[in-house]
């Protein structure tokens, strides 16, 4: 753990705008550039985890691996979560009109 | 002031004070502060309601009913990823500026139910996303004593408010570190419970399988008080625990503790580790083994995996929970927004008002879960996750608890870091592993460097050890004090 960190050649060189439009965010320039380098630094960081020797280990997704849990088909009261939107008409959410 | 649950249940019994008194005490100097911790209060009539509520029954029972209402009058915070019905919920982000939760989490709903008395919410990084509370876009937090210096985070307000005096004690999140970290840089408990001993339910997610909310306070008691009360099983969080809430803590029997010291953590930390917090560390675990403790050495062989599984899994999840943040349903729609080209244009412009952080995270996530790089770096990440989890499970089949320090250093200075992500993810070193393995752990703190700045002791024990940890923890505070 000491402070001067082994960068690698990372796997891979995201191209970061095309990663960020499946996002859905957009990026200034500036962002851009300064994303991509940040993100390769990370990204050649991480390369680390490929020296481990994981053959036959099952991924852990949750720490406690609990089932999922389930409760009886029984209608409660809701929450008004329509007065949380930016605009509402009639119980329903507003957008603008995206054809 | 009063700093303590039990000073104010004493001041309260000898009619020293009232809930009211104490609340617009509390509420006054927290408005006046300067140091950025609170982001926004509860309305002073809701505040002053449940405080008239304390002061009403404790003039019913004669004396504040502490086992069953342990928090009664006890002015609170908590971290502003909680949801409070009608209270602004920001989550640290200009995204959520303006939104008033429909409903309140659980952990904070069933402290208000044991009488504790809510003040407002607390700032943080942006989504819980940061080291240092410099990523918040309502400003960064001031460390409560040393100005210049970071409170760490993500709950900084959380950590700061305590140590300030701006409430008893308050909730933060941790979800690499976020409770442990601010608690050790500003020298107050922090406690993170087994994963799924505290529901999440009603805080805003960052990484679902990591995130735990937390208590901090000015003593062990204090934050084993209010875990106890949020503690248990919710059927509204569909990854809470099927157990009971957390019991009462017992003093140890120390000729059955042994205390597990990881070689990686010292040994090959050589040269990261701040010479004055490895003394600390250590000097903590001589006062242990003088009260008949014994030392054993560990070994966690895939440490120095963790930081990148973490801000793998991390970000992939977060990439994942945030792309509800999308204009339609609740949130900040700029203007610009109405003039999308498209839908995929639509959402950009919304999301748009993510900081950068928030979207280094997001893009990195993303990425990490796209097709034909999974495998190479989520899954393998999780792979490595087990690997992390089996190190600890070995090692509690020697030890009882594990002792290490909460952060390399002590509390580093503002835009120290903040230009390279990559330096402040690996200040994550010894919190982070333990998030992944699900555990408990706390830092509560055991001295000061050279320039008087706190440094926290982690100990961290086996799944649902939360209990015995507090004991330990305690036990090491009544007996340093």
């Amino acid at each position: 753990m000491s402070q001067a960190t082994p960068r690698a050649t990372p796997l891979a060189t995201p191209d970061v705008r095309k990663v960020a439009d499946l996002a859905r965010l957009e990026l200034t320039e500036s962002e851009a550039v300064l994303f991509a380098a940040q993100i390769a630094d990370v990204l050649g960081y991480v390369e680390q985890l490929s020296e481990v020797d994981v053959t036959g280990v099952e991924p852990l997704m949750q720490p406690l691996e609990l089932e999922t849990a389930l409760r009886d088909d029984v209608a409660r009261a809701g929450t008004p979560v329509v007065d949380c939107a930016p605009e509402a008409l009639d119980g329903a959410y507003q957008v603008p009109q995206i054809l | 002031m009063m700093k303590t649950i039990r000073e104010i249940h004493d001041a309260l019994d000898a009619k020293k004070a009232s809930a009211v008194e104490l609340a617009r005490d509390f509420l006054t100097r927290s408005k006046a502060d300067r140091r950025g911790a609170y982001l926004a209060f509860c309305d002073e009539g809701r505040v002053l309601a449940q405080a008239e509520k304390a002061d009403a029954l404790l003039k019913t029972e004669g004396k504040v009913p502490r086992e069953r209402l342990p928090l009664l009058g006890v002015p609170i915070a908590v971290k502003d990823a909680l949801a409070v019905q009608g209270v602004p919920t920001t989550a640290g982000s200009r995204i959520l500026e303006g939104y008033l939760p429909p409903y309140t989490a659980t952990s904070v709903a069933r402290l208000e139910q044991a009488g504790a008395v809510l003040l407002g919410k607390l700032n943080l990084d942006e989504f819980a996303m940061g080291g240092s509370n410099e990523n918040s876009a309502y400003g960064p937090v001031e460390h409560p004593t040393h100005p210049g210096r970071v409170p760490g985070g993500s709950s900084g307000g959380s950590a700061v408010a305590v140590r300030a005096g701006l409430c008893v004690a308050s909730l933060g999140s941790d979800t690499g570190g976020s409770v442990r970290l601010p608690a050790s840089y500003c020298g107050v408990v922090g406690f993170k419970p087994t994963y799924g001993r505290v529901s999440r339910y009603g805080l805003i997610a960052y990484a679902s399988s990591l995130d735990q909310v937390g208590p901090l306070a000015s003593n062990v008691s204090d934050a084993a008080a209010v875990l106890r009360a949020m503690s248990g099983h919710d059927p509204m969080d569909s990854t809470s625990a099927p157990r009971a809430g957390v019991g009462a803590i017992a003093a140890p029997d120390w000729s059955q503790v042994r205390v597990g010291v990881p070689k990686e953590y010292f040994i090959e930390a050589r040269g990261g580790l701040q010479p004055e917090v490895e003394r600390s560390i250590r000097d903590a675990l001589k006062w242990y083994e003088s009260r008949g403790a014994r030392l054993v050495d560990v070994s966690l062989p895939h440490t120095r995996h963790a930081v990148a599984a973490y801000y793998l899994i991390a970000v992939s999840e977060a990439s994942s929970n945030l792309s509800r943040f999308d204009g339609v349903r609740f949130g900040k729609r700029p203007p610009a927004a109405d003039g999308a080209r498209d839908l995929a244009d639509f959402y950009k412009k919304v999301r748009a008002a993510f900081g950068p952080e928030v979207k280094r995270r997001i893009i990195l996530g993303t990425f990490a879960l796209s097709s034909g790089y999974y495998d190479a770096y989520y899954k393998r990440a999780c792979q490595v996750r087990r690997l992390i989890q089996r190190d600890f499970l070995q090692a509690f089949e020697s030890c009882d608890v594990i002792a290490a320090p909460v952060a390399p250093t002590t509390a580093f200075r503002q835009g120290e870091k903040a230009s390279d992500p990559l330096q402040m993810y690996l200040n994550d070193i010894y919190t982070v592993p333990v998030n992944l393995a699900g555990l408990p752990a706390v830092s509560l703190p055991c001295g000061e460097d050279g320039e008087k700045l706190p440094i926290g002791l982690q100990l961290i024990g086996p799944q649902f050890g939360d209990e015995r940890l507090l004991g330990l923890a305690r036990a090491f505070e009544e007996g340093r004090a």
